[in-house]
């Protein structure tokens, strides 16, 4: 029912934007000649006018989007919010999250209810297309797996002819799904959910053999398995993964200045890390790095210019950021690590000078 | 004051400005082309906006495959999304044509025990009504899957009762007639018992009518329609098998006829929650019947059931039929909810294509023309009934 409404308001939402003067012009934003000077309109005047950022998240995934015992907000995607708010409000705390379910996620972005998406969503060709949006830079490479009761007998997803599979309804892990079974040549049922809340007393009771998504998902919720129900141990995730799922923050299309924004706050974190800063040091920077020094906004060269690559950021943004969310090391051990109940190692979501495929463009 | 002269004195009509004829049409006319223009504006607001988006305003995406198998369908990926909108719809149909004859008659037994004489029926009904007429029907559907589905036993140890029906958390299925040879020959003969059940009806009624005689039109009736039944099914060499389901590895079922848990989850609790409504409508009907005829019905020595068979029903259906239609109609829509618990009804298919990538004010303008659909459906087949009911008096 609340969804129901909530997709409503969406939808009104989106005619009330509609009608409050010319829409179209309100969704394109000059885009040339826009170096350096503070912005006059689009999403990051809007932001800053606001002194608040909407963030659009998740908040039934453990480790990427989910409540704390303290009602707090807390995840992976979450500090990414807080890393946006830091680097364009210079405040991490100044940011409204919206809990949006897979199916009211990208209405949402539409209607103009949230100025960013960043709720586990997977970059694909026909999203970037069809929804009016852009992802930018993938902030956690992921992949689609299987998860199954470990007294099932299943070993592989050969072992899955005939069974019964939840899935959330609205989402690339169902259309995978479909894909590979029928590339296995395998029949099955799909139970499809509007959210995992309502999936998983399915999988607990036996109503589907297996449960799939995203594995770094998968992982939280088996982390998260109650010792009353067996605890983690009564559940397999099975070896395949069978997609790609490049998760990151995605925009609305024609805002080139906000997608900026929002894409140099995540390589922010990723090159922090390349430097060896974290928060505890960066605000204590006192080599002579002229890249370091660049990217921190402090005075380099001869004479020493503080450097303004024309993003429309503030020139100390990735200071913000750093001191006050952390580099990417910082965010993923904190929410997803091995030290946390996910236990996720960095595997592919490692630099790309330790061979993994995170890899910022050079700050100058 | 004397300068000014009325010039229509006399004729009997004002100036068309002060015309209330003329007003009242200018304002209705007023009131339409500025709704219309308030449409048409919004309209293209949107357009304009979706298309400065990047996103398709067209219907051309209803021929793109869905990409996605459905619970309890054959239904395949590379099938259009055209084809998972009218499943859904069939999947919301089947809820209304089973669930709606099933809550009406829960309703009215439920709206006659809340006037029983016994304080026990009496009293449990009143609990019954107050109780589910007071929770929202989300609560009520996910209640009932979790309590009465959910803890059904696993499709791995499901229960076969005597080899004829499965019941297990995931499918149930009951025996089912499997068509073989002459099963089209065989469906005619019926349809003609029918008719021949009819004509008898008829004659025996005209008899009685004539002589006085007892009718027995139901036993003779029936008793036509089964010998043209059993008749023919032997004549044209058993046309129909009985179909039993059987459980294949834990996992699926095969004959008989098959539904998801979701669907039974979903049809349970919106019977036991409508059916609450309908009692109290049945209750209040009841007693609008004018005591005179409970009255008249006792001093014609009419037993109890004979009083409400004969004399009150009849006449507080005909009092209960317009909020019945509403009732019913709140039973259509609130099937959306099967969402919470993923029986593929239209809603959920609808949002779910939305989710992956498909225009949502397109597929949004879709679902409300799908409920319209049902509601006028509903209505109109209800209506036809209360034409019938209705006291005639001419």
């Amino acid at each position: 029912m609340i969804r129901r409404l909530l997709l409503l308001v969406a939808v009104l939402a989106m005619v009330a934007a509609a009608c409050g003067g010319d829409g179209a012009e309100e969704t394109t934003t000059t885009t040339a000649d826009g170096g350096g000077q503070t912005a006059t309109e689009g999403v990051y005047a809007e932001v800053v006018a606001r002194d608040v950022l909407n963030c659009g998240v998740n908040n039934e995934v453990f480790g990427f989007g989910s409540i704390d015992a303290d009602g707090n907000f807390a995840g992976f995607d979450i500090d990414y919010c807080k890393a946006v708010a830091a680097a364009v409000l210079g405040d991490s705390s100044k940011v409204e999250y919206k809990a949006l379910t897979a199916q009211q996620r990208f209405t949402a972005l539409q209607s103009g209810e949230i100025d960013v998406l960043i709720r586990n969503t997977t970059w694909t060709a026909s999203r970037d297309g069809a929804e009016g949006g852009t992802f930018l830079t993938t902030t956690f490479y992921d992949g689609q797996g299987m998860m199954v009761k470990s007294d099932s007998g299943i070993n592989s997803l050969e072992d899955m002819a005939n069974t019964t599979v939840c899935v959330q309804s609205g989402t690339t892990t169902e259309l995978n799904l479909a894909d590979r079974f029928a590339a296995g040549g395998l029949t099955f049922t799909p139970l499809t959910f509007d959210s995992n809340d309502e999936l998983r007393p399915a999988f607990v009771a036996d109503q589907c053999d297996g449960w799939t998504s995203d594995k770094s998902q998968l992982a939280a919720f088996r982390a998260q398995n109650p010792e009353s129900d067996g605890g983690p141990e009564a559940w397999t995730i099975l070896p395949e993964t069978f997609s790609k799922e490049p998760l990151g923050p995605m925009v609305l299309d024609g805002d080139s200045q906000w997608a900026q924004a929002v894409n140099w706050t995540v390589f922010a974190t990723i090159q922090a890390e390349e430097f060896g800063l974290d928060s505890g040091n960066v605000e204590s920077y006192s080599g002579d790095d002229p890249n370091v020094l660049k990217f921190l906004g402090q005075p380099s060269g001869d004479p020493p210019t503080v450097t303004d690559p024309g993003l429309g950021l503030p020139t100390d943004f990735a200071v913000k950021v750093i001191s006050q969310v952390g580099n990417y090391e910082e965010i993923y051990n904190r929410n997803v690590g091995p030290d946390t109940p996910l236990g996720l190692v960095r595997g592919v979501n490692d630099l790309w000078t330790r061979g993994g495929l995170l890899y910022a463009p050079p700050y100058r | 004051m004397a300068v000014t002269t009325d010039t229509t004195a006399g004729t009997g009509r004002p100036p068309f400005w002060r015309d209330v004829k003329v007003l009242r049409i200018a304002a209705q006319v007023l009131a339409g082309v500025g709704t219309v223009a308030l449409i048409l504006y919004l309209g293209r607001n949107l357009t304009t906006n979706l298309t400065a988006a990047n996103i398709p305003t067209d219907f051309e995406f209803l021929k793109q495959p869905a990409g996605v198998n459905v619970t309890g369908s054959d239904f395949r990926p590379s099938q259009p999304i055209s084809d998972i909108i009218l499943l859904g719809i069939k999947n919301t149909a089947a809820l209304s044509v089973v669930g709606i004859p099933l809550l009406t008659i829960l309703g009215t037994l439920i709206g006659i025990a809340r006037l029983s004489n016994n304080w026990l029926v009496r009293k449990a009904a009143t609990v019954y009504v107050e109780t589910l007429r007071n929770i929202p029907p989300l609560l009520v559907i996910i209640f009932t899957n979790a309590a009465v589905i959910l803890s059904l036993p696993r499709m791995q140890d499901a229960v076969t009762p005597g080899n004829l029906f499965v019941i297990s958390n995931r499918f149930l299925a009951i025996p089912w007639a499997t068509a073989g040879d002459n099963s089209g020959t065989y469906l005619a003969v019926l349809g003609v018992g029918i008719l021949a059940s009819i004509v008898v009806w008829i004659w025996r009624t005209r008899n009685f009518d004539a002589t006085g005689t007892p009718h027995h039109r139901f036993a003779w009736g029936t008793a036509t329609f089964v010998l043209f039944a059993i008749v023919g099914f032997f004549s044209l060499g058993k046309p129909f098998s009985l179909s039993r389901p059987e459980v294949i590895d834990g996992r699926i079922i095969e004959g008989g006829y098959q539904t998801v848990g979701p669907y039974i989850a979903v049809l349970l609790a919106l019977v036991i929650y409508t059916a609450s409504h309908v009692a109290e409508i049945v209750r209040g009907s009841i007693q609008a019947v004018a005591k005179g005829q409970t009255e008249a019905a006792n001093a014609l020595a009419l037993s109890s059931f004979q009083r409400l068979r004969f004399v009150v029903l009849p006449q507080a259906f005909r009092i209960a039929i317009p909020p019945l239609i509403n009732q019913f109609l709140n039973f259509t829509k609130n099937t959306s909810l099967s969402i919470a618990i993923g029986y593929a009804e239209i809603t959920l298919v609808v949002f779910q294509a939305i989710g992956n990538a498909k225009p949502a004010p397109q597929l949004i303008l879709i679902l409300m023309g799908a409920y319209l659909l049902f509601s006028l459906t509903v209505s109109f087949v209800i209506n036809l009934l209360n034409r019938r009911l209705q006291l005639v008096t001419n």
